[in-house]
């Protein structure tokens, strides 16, 4: 079976700083990989390349048989549409809009909205009461909440999370993990950034990155 | 979802597109009230105009003149065939032709001018005339006025001592008529040195019946509409001058135009000044919208797709505020119509859609710096920078 990632020599440059230099491996469907690094390592610029955020200087990275380096501007809309949900530390959510809302946003962006669907998102995550609260009524934890349904609702190929708990007390961070431990028993393909190793210890395999280059790649010891 | 986003975007921007909002709507008002001026100008202005008198003639070959000739050896016109051809090509906006016969008579030993004519018409013709009545009321229809009344000049009555309601006597070569004094006139102008009598009273004393020296007629319109009149005139009356009085038709055709062409370059000052002010709020919300847009795009959101959320948004402000501004538009067309021309401005309902039509091109236009959301990379803008 085809591996649903595959990086090949995959490069990125910013003016002078290479932040990604000949990265390559392959991620099969079903895969819980963490991606660990120090600062500046490319962590996180290889999850923007991987969801069609940024493009490759050279190399290629190939999501779901779509070689993303070669996509134009509305192209790399659809790929996100349609097998990337996103998941940032930052949560960003939009302000003026309900979770509900949020939540459906994407939907909007993906085909049609569906109000229902989007309703039983927020409830799987647990914030059936919360749907009509704006982000600047949810705490940290619930806003993470928000994001995931919403990187769920049209039900992606590959979720890419960059750091999910970065800014989350631990209450909220062992919400937010055994969220993402239901998705990837259900089969769900998911990349996370993560500093902690305790938290990359979840994933089935773990990609340490140094200076952009490969570090080391093991199998985690699963918690 | 998207009249919901939309309404969102609304409500989530309110204080800076208030102001935007009342940028487009003084814009607005000021426009709709312009363009119901502009409209009702003509109708206006021709009002005012009428005052100026006559602006067409009709006159034997070689012989074009307003007023008098002081003689009745002048050529002459047949007053039937005149009428008759004037009564076929009538317009709506020939508001009235006067016939006039002048001859020199005496009255009591004085030469003074008398013009015979149809006095209700000739009033009409001449609306600044003014005339002092000695009697209780005056009566303006004409049929009311005895054939033998004569408005007198004020320097001939001063000069000859009458006084309405006095008698008159008129004398030309063996002939005589009896009149009354019916009011005295002051134009301010030759008028005031005649004695204006009817025409028929003037052309038995003449001996001149069914003949006039001039027709003098008023037509509402344009120079060049006032010409197309004349021309088509006086193709039905060949061997005629019909000819409009180009100082005055052109003075209106002048004025007319200028008005316009004010009005005009006043819209569109304001339609540049209102885009401007639209621009200057939309260059600080889409600076503000940089992080919607980035994570809009993240989440698989088309440039064409998010930029058509953001110009729907502007195309409500400029209707909601075209509309707004329609209505104050007319209030101020009506204290604009009061104050410059004594009536109110009669509301043209064409001008709503058009003023709102407006609105809402200058708001899209006053958008364009929306277009730098489409430079926006997602990757910088999720990163904070």
């Amino acid at each position: 079976m085809a591996p649903l990632v595959q990086i090949e020599n995959l490069r990125k440059e910013f003016a002078n700083v290479r932040a990604l230099d000949g990265v390559s491996f392959v991620v099969q469907a079903g895969e819980w990989i963490a991606i660990m690094g120090p600062s500046g390592s490319g962590k996180t610029t290889l999850i923007n390349i991987l969801g069609g955020l940024d493009t490759p200087t050279s190399g290629r990275a190939i999501v779901d048989g779509t070689d993303v380096a070669r996509l134009d501007e509305n192209g790399l809309a659809r790929f996100r549409a349609e097998k990337i949900g996103f998941v940032f530390q930052q949560f960003h959510l939009v302000p003026y809009l309900t979770a509900l809302e949020n939540v459906m946003l994407a939907q909007y962006f993906h085909s049609t909205t569906d109000e229902g669907e989007a309703r039983e998102a927020l409830g799987r995550v647990g914030l059936t009461d919360r749907v009509e609260h704006l982000p600047g009524q949810l705490s940290g934890g619930e806003q993470q909440r928000v994001a995931v349904a919403r990187a769920l609702i049209n039900h992606p190929k590959l979720i890419l999370a960059d750091e999910p708990t970065g800014n989350l007390d631990e209450a909220n961070e062992g919400i937010v993990l055994k969220l993402l431990r239901e998705l990837h028993a259900e089969g769900h393909t998911i990349l996370m950034v993560t500093h902690a190793a305790s938290i990359g210890q979840l994933a089935d395999r773990r990609i340490d990155l140094a200076h952009g280059r490969l570090a080391t790649e093991h199998a985690a010891r699963r918690v | 979802m998207f009249p919901r986003l939309l309404w969102k975007l609304l409500r989530s921007n309110r204080g800076r597109l208030a102001v935007a909002l009342v940028a487009v709507i003084s814009g607005a008002t000021v426009i709709s009230a312009l363009l119901n001026v502009q409209f009702d100008i003509s109708r206006k202005l021709t009002q005012e105009f009428q005052m100026l008198g006559p602006n067409l003639v009709i006159a034997p070959p070689g012989r074009m003149q307003t007023q008098n000739a002081g003689a009745a050896s002048a050529p002459l016109m047949d007053e039937a065939t005149v009428a008759g051809q004037i009564a076929r090509t009538r317009t709506p906006a020939l508001i009235s032709a006067a016939p006039y016969l002048y001859i020199v008579a005496r009255v009591a030993d004085t030469p003074v001018v008398v013009a015979g004519t149809q006095l209700g018409e000739a009033e009409i013709l001449n609306p600044t005339w003014k005339q002092e009545t000695g009697f209780p009321r005056y009566l303006p229809a004409t049929r009311a006025r005895p054939l033998d009344a004569c408005i007198v000049g004020r320097n001939v009555a001063r000069q000859l001592k009458l006084a309405p309601g006095g008698p008159l006597e008129l004398k030309y070569l063996n002939r005589t008529a009896a009149m009354t004094v019916w009011s005295i006139l002051d134009s301010g102008g030759a008028e005031d040195n005649q004695i204006f009598a009817d025409l028929t009273v003037v052309q038995t004393l003449a001996g001149m019946k069914g003949q006039i020296q001039v027709e003098q007629l008023r037509v509402n319109g344009t120079s060049s509409a006032i010409s197309a009149y004349a021309a088509s005139l006086s193709k039905s009356l060949p061997g005629y001058d019909v000819r409009p009085v180009r100082a005055v038709s052109e003075a209106e055709g002048n004025l007319l135009n200028r008005t316009r062409l004010l009005i005009l370059s006043m819209i569109l000052l304001i339609l540049v000044l209102t885009a401007l002010c639209v621009l200057a709020t939309m260059a600080a919300l889409a600076m503000e919208r940089r992080a919607d847009v980035g994570l809009m795009k993240a989440l698989g959101g088309t440039i064409s797709r998010i930029v058509g959320l953001f110009l729907a948004e502007v195309g409500v402000l400029g209707a909601v505020g075209g509309l707004i501004g329609c209505v104050a538009g007319l209030a101020l067309a009506q204290w604009m119509g009061r104050q410059v021309f004594g009536t109110p401005i009669t509301p043209r309902w064409e001008i709503f859609p058009l003023t709102i039509a407006m609105m809402v091109v200058v708001s899209m236009a006053g958008a364009l710096p929306l277009r730098t959301l489409g430079k926006i990379k997602p990757a910088v803008i999720l990163r904070g920078e």
